[in-house]
């Protein structure tokens, strides 16, 4: 309850907040402090909501049904913490957590650079209002309570003491399926509750707990990474509106330019994280699966790093007075960059993706949907219609002269590719919402072309001059670059085997690159260091496609089935299955597979377990990561290989009179047959059988048989039945009182064959090798220091007035 | 200055024609009517939920994983996956399966699952005691 009222207090606040700054900007007095007071005291509400939704989840108080639903008692204390972003209410909570603090930062960055803030905190204050509402009772509410909506409570997360009670009894449910007992809890259980005088955190004792795939470290870091990344783009957004609120196109590009570095670095690393704990712990088998989730923060990541091209052209353009060139551009892309991460919320969280069908829209999402399609149409209708307003100026005012040897057109040139490889994963992305998909080869393909030519704009972009160059000039100084990128890229084709033209062009495209710009960067640390940023993240940027080669375009799959103690040949590698053995508290198994080759001995450990949460068997690959090389192994199933031939077969439960169908078979159980003399026979210890009857119905014929227990002194035998009709062979597992347990398999399967064997303990993975993976994550690691350089030079750059 | 704008303009034809052109090819359509999907010759994304009565079966020589899958209507259809049973299978909610139908049943060549966690909590159906 408390939760919720901070919340609406913080929404109420930052409507003020923006109000009061839109009327300082109208050039109101006196509103500017109430607006500032406004704002942090939203901020301050917003911090104490998510210290009490902190402080909730710590203590497990299960009254709230979003605790419920994602957290449990069992969970170490990081990763409980970390629940508060494990849901749709949690995460759009932190990103209201996270735009609020961003807000901070902003308004103090803002205050101190001319009459800047009003313009850019209303706007601000517009989208954090938003959220806001987002958050609020009305929608996606962490405080909510769980007693709201009618909801099914397995009997194990209730105290047992109240089970008993006379009046629960009204409320408890079981399937019949599974057997298991449920509690209904509702508005009309939490009133008997409360005249029982018992608080609904005493009765509900545990929680639903986290999906084991995101029980990891990488869940308390990837997440608030990349939202901080989301949060980090409302900036350019609003500095984009202020620029056209006042009609001044030169001041915003240089106190945009920190946020937009820093927001494309912090989501780029997110991003990347994401892909890292796919690889790590998913076991994907990759890092990248262009999965519509992965795609959808991908594309405002690439409209991010297109405006920064085309920023600094127009920054650097200004010198000579005038508002530079590619303002309009500039404009359009910060404005896209924040619309871009809303539609990939709109996409992930609207349930569009979800089954990809118009069925998916059920009651509670409608609203959710509706909202998020009423959030993004606002700031599209914002963003474009001011800009529609102040095209004429801008195509007045802009500079427009060009030379094709010039900096500023293949800085342009690269902002153009980077929106072509954003629109390719849009387009791609967006599909499901006419009811279509892609394959990711439409990706691959697209993006091959691209890469290359963002490789070679990447190196040719620094060895050009603003404004104009000479082509003599260029080749002399690409002369090196050039030759060493040819004789690097022919190591990769003799050493490599590298033999697909488009790898061959990408690589060379890579290498040249790198070389131009590990030229550069090398003089550059004789000189000033502040100039290092782009040289860094460009040779970051070539060193992950060089990476991206080897890793995804020559990695080597194969599956394979491990017998315990017997090598097999992979790779060049020798592999030995020696045995499992229990870890984490034996919730889990460890298979160990020791790796041979030439004198280097390695073990690796994939994991594999059941989980309670949804008792399914979950894996976990596991990596020898090598200088050159990650060797991928991913568990695919163990056989303790028992020898029984119904393993192989599928194993069927008949209570008398039921039936169950097989390959169109249909199987019945009649009833069963224990003559006189069998009693008898027990009761006097002599041998004896019991049968059951069954009927197997297959295309319209039936055909009547009967499976025996035997018990043949001491021993119990079960018999089986070959039906050539129906194609299967049925044998008796089990029976008793009323009920019969049976297996059934193919006939063209050679179960037979199994029993002869003797017993195996096999475990199948599936092992692949990634060439020089670590280059992609040193690429992004690069990358990502070379942002921040650039962030230190521009922040500096953006105080000179 | 005209030059330009032909030049542009002509990268951007040829790029957009491309991505149309390897959008169609590679274009899968989702289904969930099982009727339309047998009688399609197409890869289609069909979309069902995994009748567990009819249970599942994991094929060891061949690596296959076979089960059946039911439409909204409840038309039911066999489908055969080359690999193993995907995490979280049991719990899904709904399946989704790319690939053909062919020779009476689906040869899948991708499975997702959807898990009720991920989404939206699941609604137990369940009969009064």
């Amino acid at each position: 309850m408390i939760g919720s009222i901070v919340l609406s207090l913080a929404l109420a606040s930052s409507l003020v907040a923006m109000v009061m700054y839109f009327l300082t900007y109208r050039g109101y007095q006196n509103t500017l402090n109430i607006g500032r007071i406004a704002y942090h005291s939203m901020a301050m509400l917003v911090i104490a909501a998510s210290a009490i939704l902190t402080y909730l989840i710590l203590t497990h108080d299960y009254s709230y049904k979003y605790i419920y639903n994602y957290s449990s008692n069992d969970l170490p204390t990081g990763i409980l913490a970390a629940t508060f972003w494990a849901g749709q209410e949690g995460s759009f909570m932190l990103w209201v957590l996270l735009t609020s603090i961003v807000g901070i930062v902003l308004q103090s960055y803002s205050s101190k650079r001319g009459d800047l803030e009003p313009r850019v905190m209303s706007v601000f204050t517009l989208s954090t209002s938003f959220l806001l509402v987002m958050v609020s009772p009305l929608f996606k509410n962490p405080f909510a309570y769980i007693w709201t909506e009618p909801l099914f409570i397995g009997a194990s997360g209730i105290n047992s003491a109240f089970l008993s009670q006379p009046w629960i009894q009204n409320f408890l449910f079981s399937d019949n399926s599974t057997g298991q007992n449920f509690v209904k809890m509702g508005p009309e259980l939490y009133a008997a509750l409360s005249s029982a005088g018992i608080a609904v955190k005493d009765f509900i004792i545990n929680g639903k707990g986290l999906n084991p795939q995101l029980l990891n470290f990488w869940m308390q870091i990837h997440p608030p990474i990349l939202f901080v990344g989301f949060s980090m783009a409302t900036v350019p957004f609003a500095f984009a509106i202020a620029a056209m609120m006042k009609n001044d196109y030169t001041q915003w590009v240089k106190q945009a330019l920190p946020w937009v570095l820093a927001g494309a670095g912090i989501l780029g690393l997110g991003i990347m994280m994401g892909g890292y704990w796919a690889y790590e712990m998913l076991g994907w088998g990759g890092y990248w699966a262009w999965d519509p989730v992965e795609n959808s923060s991908l594309i405002p990541w690439l409209v991010g790093v297109a405006s920064i091209h085309t920023l600094l052209v127009q920054r650097k353009s200004q010198a000579k007075g005038g508002i530079g060139k590619y303002a309009k551009t500039n404009l359009i892309l910060s404005i896209l960059t924040y619309i871009l991460v809303l539609y990939s919320t709109f996409l992930t969280r609207s349930g569009v993706l979800g089954d990809a069908s118009v069925h998916s829209f059920v009651d509670p999402g409608m609203l959710v949907y509706l909202f998020l399609v009423i959030f993004i149409g606002t700031f599209i209708a914002l963003g474009f219609g001011m800009l529609i307003y102040s095209w004429k100026f801008l195509s007045e005012t802009m500079e427009t002269d060009e030379t094709l040897l010039s900096r500023d057109l293949a800085l342009f040139t690269a902002a153009v590719v980077l929106c072509a490889s954003a629109l390719i994963v849009l387009v791609g992305t967006s599909a499901p919402l006419f009811g279509n998909s892609v394959e990711t080869f439409f990706y691959d393909e697209m993006h091959i072309p691209l890469a290359i030519i963002i490789g070679l704009l990447n190196g040719l972009s620094l060895l050009l001059k603003w404004k104009q160059s000479n082509g003599q000039d260029l080749l002399k100084k690409s002369l090196f670059s050039i030759v060493s990128a040819i004789i690097f890229t022919s190591l990769i084709i003799i050493f490599g085997g590298v033999t697909n033209i488009m790898m061959i062009l990408l690589a060379l495209a890579a290498s040249f690159s790198l070389f131009v710009n590990l030229e550069i960067a090398i003089k550059i640390v004789r000189g000033n260091m502040k100039m290092l940023g782009a040289y860094v993240s460009h040779i970051g940027i070539a060193l992950f496609i060089l990476g991206v080669i080897g890793s995804a375009a020559y990695s080597k799959h194969v599956d394979i089935d491990l017998v315990k103690n017997e090598p097999k040949e992979a790779f060049g590698y020798q592999l030995i299955f020696t045995g499992y053995n229990p870890i984490e508290n034996n919730t889990k198994y460890a298979f160990n597979i020791n790796l041979k080759k030439g004198d280097y001995n390695y073990t690796v450990s994939p994991v594999m377990y059941i989980s309670e949460f949804n008792n399914g068997l979950m894996r976990e690959p596991a990596i020898l990561n090598l200088w050159t090389k990650d060797f991928y192994v991913s568990p695919v199933g163990y056989d303790e290989g028992s020898g029984d031939s119904h393993n192989h077969g599928q194993v069927i439960d008949l209570e008398k009179g039921g039936s169950s169908e097989l390959n169109g078979a249909k199987i019945s159980f009649d009833r069963f047959d224990m003559p006189a003399e069998t009693m008898q026979a027990m009761q006097e210890g002599k041998d004896f059988q019991m049968g059951a009857v069954l009927t197997l119905e297959f295309q319209g014929k039936k055909e009547s048989f009967e499976l025996f227990r035997k018990n043949v002194s001491g021993q119990i035998q079960f018999t089986d039945y070959t039906s050539k009709n129906g194609g299967l062979k049925i044998q008796l597992i089990n029976l008793t009182a009323g009920k019969i347990q049976i297996s059934a398999s193919k006939l063209n399967e050679s179960s037979e064959k199994s029993v002869q064997q003797s017993p195996k303990e096999v475990l199948s993975i599936s092992a692949s090798v990634k060439p020089f993976i670590n280059l992609v994550w040193a690429g992004v690691m690069v990358m990502f220091i070379g942002f921040f350089v650039s962030v230190s030079r521009r922040l500096k750059e953006s105080l000179i007035k | 200055m005209k030059n330009k704008y032909i030049f542009g303009g002509i990268i951007v034809a040829v790029f957009l024609f491309l991505m149309i052109y390897l959008l169609t090819q590679s274009n899968i359509q989702y289904e969930n009517d099982f009727a339309k999907v047998m009688a399609k010759d197409k890869t289609v994304k069909a979309t069902g939920s995994w009748v567990k009565e009819k249970s599942y079966e994991l094929n060891k020589e061949n690596k296959t994983f076979t089960f059946y899958m039911a439409d909204h209507s409840g038309k039911e259809m066999k489908v055969v996956y080359h690999g193993t049973i995907p995490n979280n299978f049991e719990s899904a909610v709904s399946v989704v399966v790319t690939g053909k139908y062919q020779n009476g049943y689906f040869h899948a060549k991708d499975i997702l699952t959807k898990c009720p966690s991920k989404y939206e909590e699941q609604n137990v159906k369940s009969s009064s005691m």
